[in-house]
């Protein structure tokens, strides 16, 4: 379920963390150019989170969406030491999103 | 805590409390840097201490591999024009490296035996640090340390088997 909940933050604020946001997923995309392979998935999952975390400041969050995300989340650490386990999570998270999108 | 301790417990922190450092903390921070070693005493490098609430959120706008919300940062900076003048080619070509490493393992040292989450960043965006900080053209930023109070239990470590990393007496030599 999405819920539309009254936003405690400033357009000012929000936008600020837009550029936060922006600046970040930009340097992320400068930096694969000479850093390891396993970072790219890493820094897209950090992306994509950052940008969830934006949506949610505006007021737009989606429970199921966020446990689908669950074991990415809780996997996150081994992005860097166990880069295969690290691709275990995301195909875990991959799979909840099938269920939820058969399911809608 | 003794060195060898801190060496065998430090854990990179990419998570932490919302708290500032004391200033002792930061004079700790300063007696590393001033009292690491450097090739031919060369005293080359630039350190940069952040704690700046405004700084800090622009360093990790441009900082990737900045996780978490650190009470500081510093920025560990070479100088290659200083390097050569004052140690020559070796130094302005390696050496400069290398004392900003020892540099950085004094920091992190310090920072972990005072019960301060540490860790060392590379992925960042050079010359956008570089704009941040208002660094001259000979002052390149060359490695981030986060500091602050770790919120969580440092996992556990992976290590290679020492046969894998150590010889003894000649290469490969495994006893």
């Amino acid at each position: 379920m999405t819920s539309m909940e009254t936003t405690t933050k400033t357009a000012d604020q929000i936008l600020e963390q837009l550029r936060d946001y922006v600046a970040y997923t930009l340097t992320s995309a400068k930096g694969l150019y000479r850093e390891p392979h396993s970072y790219g998935a890493m820094r897209m999952v950090d992306s994509m989170e950052r940008a969830l975390h934006l949506l949610q400041e505006a007021g737009i969050k989606d429970e199921a969406l966020e446990l689908a995300l669950s074991a990415v989340r809780k996997e996150r650490w081994r992005a860097m030491t166990d880069p295969q386990g690290f691709g275990r999570a995301i195909d875990d998270s991959v799979l909840g999103l099938v269920v939820l999108s058969i399911n809608k | 805590m003794k060195v060898i301790d801190a060496v065998k417990s430090r854990r990179s922190t990419r998570s932490f409390e919302q708290r500032t450092l004391p200033p002792e903390m930061i004079q700790e921070i300063e007696n590393a840097i001033l009292h690491s070693p450097s090739g031919s005493n060369a005293q080359e490098s630039h350190f940069v201490i952040v704690q700046d609430e405004q700084q800090l959120r622009l360093i990790k706008r441009f900082a990737p591999g900045l996780s978490g919300d650190p009470a500081a940062v510093v920025v560990l900076c070479s100088n290659a024009t200083e390097s050569l003048i004052r140690g020559g080619i070796d130094t302005a070509e390696v050496l400069r490296f290398v004392n900003l490493g020892i540099a950085a393992a004094y920091i992190l040292l310090i920072a972990h035996s005072n019960d301060i989450g540490n860790c060392p960043v590379r992925s960042f965006h050079r010359e956008s640090i570089k704009k941040v900080l208002g660094l001259p053209e000979e002052i390149e930023p060359e490695l981030l340390i986060s500091l602050g109070y770790a919120d969580m239990p440092p996992r556990s470590k992976t290590s290679k088997k020492v046969l894998e990393v150590i010889s003894y007496d000649q290469y490969g030599n495994n006893h």
